[in-house]
């Protein structure tokens, strides 16, 4: 396995038939790569969206009681709870694709082709850069 | 002769190994059986090499790409190898519950600072003011002292936080299908589990979470 940095046009990312050796090859791969980098910090922010809609459509008790107590049963009325359900169910959907996303990133960083390296960058970089406003905006 | 990743390789009993024939230096040389240890193949042919591609020397190769296989499999110590379907079943299991305990320990560190940090301190302090009065500055600050218990539990959690986020980071980087698939369902189920009843504003800046 290489352990340090190289410029090359030859990669093997993530899976078998993901296999390049042409420039042309690489160049789509690297945008694939930033593409995911991209969706990436696309699905950070979904999730900050959904949070902030559930919070808005379903509006946790503020009691002190709620507070202290969050295993406390049955919070609210049973339509309450199952709208509150299904934000979470996406929520937590998203954040299994976050995960594989982030950890795919990981290993495609680690074949360690600088050019693999500078599209992530570059992804994490205009992703953030284009879907950070708008957390702002609601 | 040279072994590029991307030549062929052999794959005994659904492991998918790229053996070389330099680095033959296994720590678990047991489990193969003989005819896998690799003399000349002078009639092997290979693609040619990357450029600027370097081997360790000695080292045994890794896998690169993603493969489902349930032998021969290292799981983080030297101690723990896979072999059997029942072994990868529980390791499996073992992963899974790794990866919840990590959504949930983040989970419990977010509530734990919540609590801890309640208090707020005011300090007064005088300051000259414009024409030569006294003015008398409020600040006002919110957060722990560095010596107190709750700072103390922070920091160990972090760190067991911390030890968890490589171990699940290198059990992914074993490219096994089975692992890395109970990796990411046991982190959407803790989180499913845990964060059920968080309703705090998400800091989407924080990177490594």
């Amino acid at each position: 396995m290489a352990m340090t940095f190289f410029f090359s046009d030859r990669v093997v990312l993530l899976f078998d038939f993901w296999s390049v050796h042409t420039p042309a090859g690489l160049a789509l791969s690297v945008l694939v790569v930033a593409l995911l980098s991209v969706l990436y910090e696309v699905v950070k922010m979904g999730k900050a969206r959904v949070l902030r809609r559930a919070l808005l459509a379903v509006p946790p008790s503020l009691s002190r009681e709620a507070l202290l107590e969050p295993d406390e049963g049955d919070g609210g009325h049973g339509a309450t709870q199952g709208r509150w359900f299904q934000f979470h169910v996406a929520q937590t959907l998203l954040h299994v694709v976050q995960v594989v996303l982030g950890y795919a990133l990981m290993l495609a960083v680690m074949s360690y082709n600088a050019w693999v390296f500078l599209g992530v960058l570059a992804g994490s970089t205009i992703g953030y850069f284009v879907v950070y406003p708008l957390l702002r905006v609601d | 002769m040279d072994c590029s990743p991307f030549g062929e390789d052999w794959s005994p009993g659904g492991s998918r190994w790229k053996i070389c024939p330099w680095n033959i230096k296994m720590s678990h040389d047991s489990h193969m059986n003989s005819s896998m240890l690799p003399t000349m193949h002078p009639d092997h042919h290979h693609t040619t090499a990357a450029s600027g591609h370097d081997h360790g020397s000695g080292m045994m190769m890794m896998a690169m790409t993603f493969h489902f296989s349930y032998e021969n499999v290292p799981l983080l110590f030297s101690g723990l190898t896979i072999n059997t379907p029942g072994e990868m079943a529980g390791a499996f299991v073992a992963v899974f519950f790794l990866a919840m305990f990590y959504e949930g320990l983040k989970i419990a560190r977010e509530c734990l600072l919540r609590k801890s940090q309640v208090s707020i301190r005011y300090n007064s302090m005088p300051v000259p003011g414009p024409n030569g009065t006294i003015l008398m500055e409020t600040h006002k600050t919110v957060g722990q002292q560095m010596l107190s218990f709750p700072h103390l539990l922070q920091t160990v959690l972090h760190i067991i936080q911390v030890v968890v986020s490589y171990f699940l980071m290198l059990i992914f980087m074993t490219y096994n299908g089975y692992l890395c698939i109970a990796v990411a369902a046991g982190a959407g189920m803790g989180y499913f589990f845990f964060s059920w009843k968080k309703a705090v504003v998400v800091d989407i800046t924080e990177h490594c979470h």
